[in-house]
């Protein structure tokens, strides 16, 4: 008992207070609206919570270095629009079409990471500037989704896969599952995650002790890059069709699933773990709210209110003096 | 007379603004010039200001927040909920509107300082507070608004945004003059202090908190009266108009040289980066660009000015004696 009570750091703690949060809303909702909690319910905002678990693994990735990426919504639209532009629907353009849209995640985080990392452009002007000319991009290389092309849908068994089941469980939570143990992995497990966390907590002293700050920063960017066009396959594997301002609620939905999970937007704090919780509590608002009807002002309101309540609770920093 | 001379070609943050902005109406003339045959008309220009007004006035507010350090996201949730209670109040009389103005900005202003209480009472991280207040205000905005309409009352437009008279340049001037004093006064110099270095700023007794809530404060008030200017000249309310400032503003506040790591820069800028960011948008349609384009190119121009303003800093740094220090 004292064993477990040492390993609670400040860290995990909020780990915890992020589980707490999320089974406390789902509570709440099983209270006033019965149905709430059932296992399709849940099952059906897991589901939803998947989409902003992959935004938020990127986010979260950047986070931990003291960086934000702004461009994720254009990255996942634009990723979403060349599957189906590359696939046209067809089976066989299939595995093309989905290295194009990460390739398109890939080059945008990277030329983000090395305008941070080597041009020495603020995080948020950086990616600011990228989702600006992956916006026009996107609008204007398919005519506002109006080329021939933009008609055609994702190809079958991609939208099978995602909607399906494996043994019962629907695919797209085992998918969100290897993501998790993906980030989780490497940020725990690897060289490389040690860096990461060395980084995120004082740059200047990781430089020191020979960690190259540059190519950590790229990398995550990257990755960051990589998994806004996770999200973006996802989504429009999921829908069928790709649609102009897909991922607009993905940039403020990511940031807030990073901190509800109690990642420091300062850096150096947090594990993905915590994100999934972050992920789910979002969702379990937003759904608890239709659920009773709220109209949308209303909704927005109580939405603002509950994150700042979150925040209040266990994310805040320390005092100066 | 050499001192003051090598001051003037010293380079400072908000040059970056201007020298983009100088780029940027060179750049306008002439597309204009050689698309229309003609140089600009006092009318051209005139629209030109009305139009940018509203950005210039919130780039202001967040010219503010970013010299402590800080950013505001909830600037597109306070214009949209100021601009809804500026359409929504349209009918009434002349007075009437005149208190409803009033109100207006009180609200934009309020809105402000709660931020600024959270973030510095609250301790809870400026991006964290700003936007999860941002979807409050927006939901406000929802209901005082349901549905875009409303109007403008033809006394306010004549007063505001005239048309025909430059009634707009005098409210820049204002705008810029009212800065020049803010940043003479304690509280300016305390808004640099505390973006500087807000641990000595408090070790010498600046009350950082106060500060801070002064400073959102005051930036909600500016984002209240671009929603009165935006009411103004578009002559009608949405209830998300305010969404596409919160970007913008970062934008042009980037543009106008002032740092985000705080302490450096200067409204001034803020203001040259909006027109220059406003003016790119014309440049682009007598171009005979696409407008479909038209963000590729802001977010061009967003990262190479400020990788020109690194540049000019770096070259600055590399040759000796080159700046007054």
């Amino acid at each position: 008992m004292t064993v477990l009570l040492e390993r609670v750091t400040p860290g995990t703690r909020r780990i915890g207070y992020a589980f707490a949060a999320a089974v406390g809303i789902l509570l709440v909702g099983a209270i006033v609206h019965p149905g709430f909690a059932s296992w399709t319910s849940l099952r059906a905002m897991l589901i939803l919570a998947s989409f902003i678990g992959f935004v938020g693994a990127g986010q979260m990735l950047v986070v931990l270095v003291g960086g934000i990426d702004l461009s994720m919504p254009w990255v996942l639209n634009g990723a979403a629009i060349v599957l189906t532009t590359t696939s046209l629907g067809r089976t066989g353009r299939l595995v093309p079409a989905l290295l194009a849209a990460l390739a398109v995640g890939a080059a945008v985080g990277l030329a983000n990471g090395l305008g941070v990392a080597w041009l020495g452009v603020p995080a948020v002007v950086m990616t600011l500037g990228m989702n600006g000319v992956l916006e026009g991009l996107s609008l204007g290389l398919s005519k506002g989704l109006t080329c021939e092309s933009c008609a055609s849908y994702v190809p079958d068994p991609l939208h099978r896969l995602v909607v399906g089941r494996f043994g019962g469980v629907p695919t797209e939570m085992l998918l969100w599952a290897g993501v998790a143990l993906f980030v989780t992995v490497l940020l725990t497990l690897t060289t490389f995650g040690r860096r990461v966390y060395a980084v995120g907590n004082n740059p200047r002293a990781a430089f020191l002790a020979g960690v190259s700050v540059r190519a950590v920063t790229v990398a995550l960017y990257t990755l960051s890059g990589v998994f806004a066009a996770v999200a973006g396959i996802a989504l429009v594997a999921y829908g069928g069709q790709p649609s102009l301002g897909l991922g607009d609620p993905y940039l403020f939905e990511s940031i807030a699933a990073v901190v509800v999970g109690g990642v420091s937007i300062l850096g150096g704090r947090g594990h993905y773990i915590g994100v999934v919780a972050g992920s789910v509590t979002l969702v379990a608002i937003v759904t608890l709210l239709q659920a009773q009807r709220v109209p949308e002002y209303g909704r927005d309101v109580i939405y603002g209110l509950v994150i700042l309540a979150i925040l209040f609770t266990y994310g805040r920093e320390r005092a100066d003096d | 007379m050499r001192d003051r001379l090598r001051g003037l070609l010293t380079w400072t943050p908000s040059m970056l603004g201007y020298a983009v902005l100088a780029a940027t109406v060179t750049a306008y003339l002439a597309v204009y010039t050689t698309s229309l045959g003609h140089l600009p008309t006092s009318f051209d220009y005139l629209s030109l200001l009305n139009t940018s007004l509203p950005l210039i006035f919130v780039a202001i507010g967040q010219s503010l927040v970013v010299l402590t350090g800080g950013i505001d996201l909830s600037v597109g949730g306070i214009v949209s909920l100021c601009v809804a209670i500026t359409a929504a109040a349209s009918g009434a009389s002349l007075p009437a509107t005149i208190g409803w103005l009033l109100v207006v900005l009180a609200v934009g202003a309020a809105c402000g300082a709660v931020n600024g209480l959270i973030i510095a009472k609250g301790r809870i991280a400026p991006i964290l507070t700003t936007l999860a207040t941002l979807s409050v205000y927006s939901g406000l905005a929802l209901k005082v608004l349901p549905v875009p309409g409303g109007s403008v009352a033809p006394a306010v437009r004549a007063v505001l945004t005239n048309p025909n008279l430059p009634t707009g340049l005098i409210w820049l001037g204002l705008a810029v003059v009212g800065w020049l004093v803010l940043r003479r006064t304690r509280f300016g110099m305390r808004i640099y202090a505390v973006g500087s270095d807000e641990t000595s700023a408090r070790a010498v007794g600046v009350p950082a908190a106060r500060v801070k809530v002064g400073v959102y404060a005051l930036s909600g008030l500016c984002s209240g009266l671009a929603a009165v200017f935006y009411v103004s000249t578009t002559t009608a309310g949405d209830p998300n108009a305010g969404a596409p400032y919160i970007l913008t503003s970062i934008a042009a506040v980037v543009v106008g040289g002032v740092a985000f790591s705080g302490g450096r820069g200067s409204a001034r800028g803020a203001v040259s980066g909006a027109l220059a960011l406003t003016l790119v948008i014309d440049v682009l349609f007598f171009a005979g660009i696409d407008p479909l384009y038209q963000s590729l190119f802001q977010g061009l121009f967003l990262v190479v000015s400020v990788l020109l303003g690194s540049a000019a800093l770096l070259v600055r740094r590399l040759r000796p004696r080159g700046g007054t220090s």
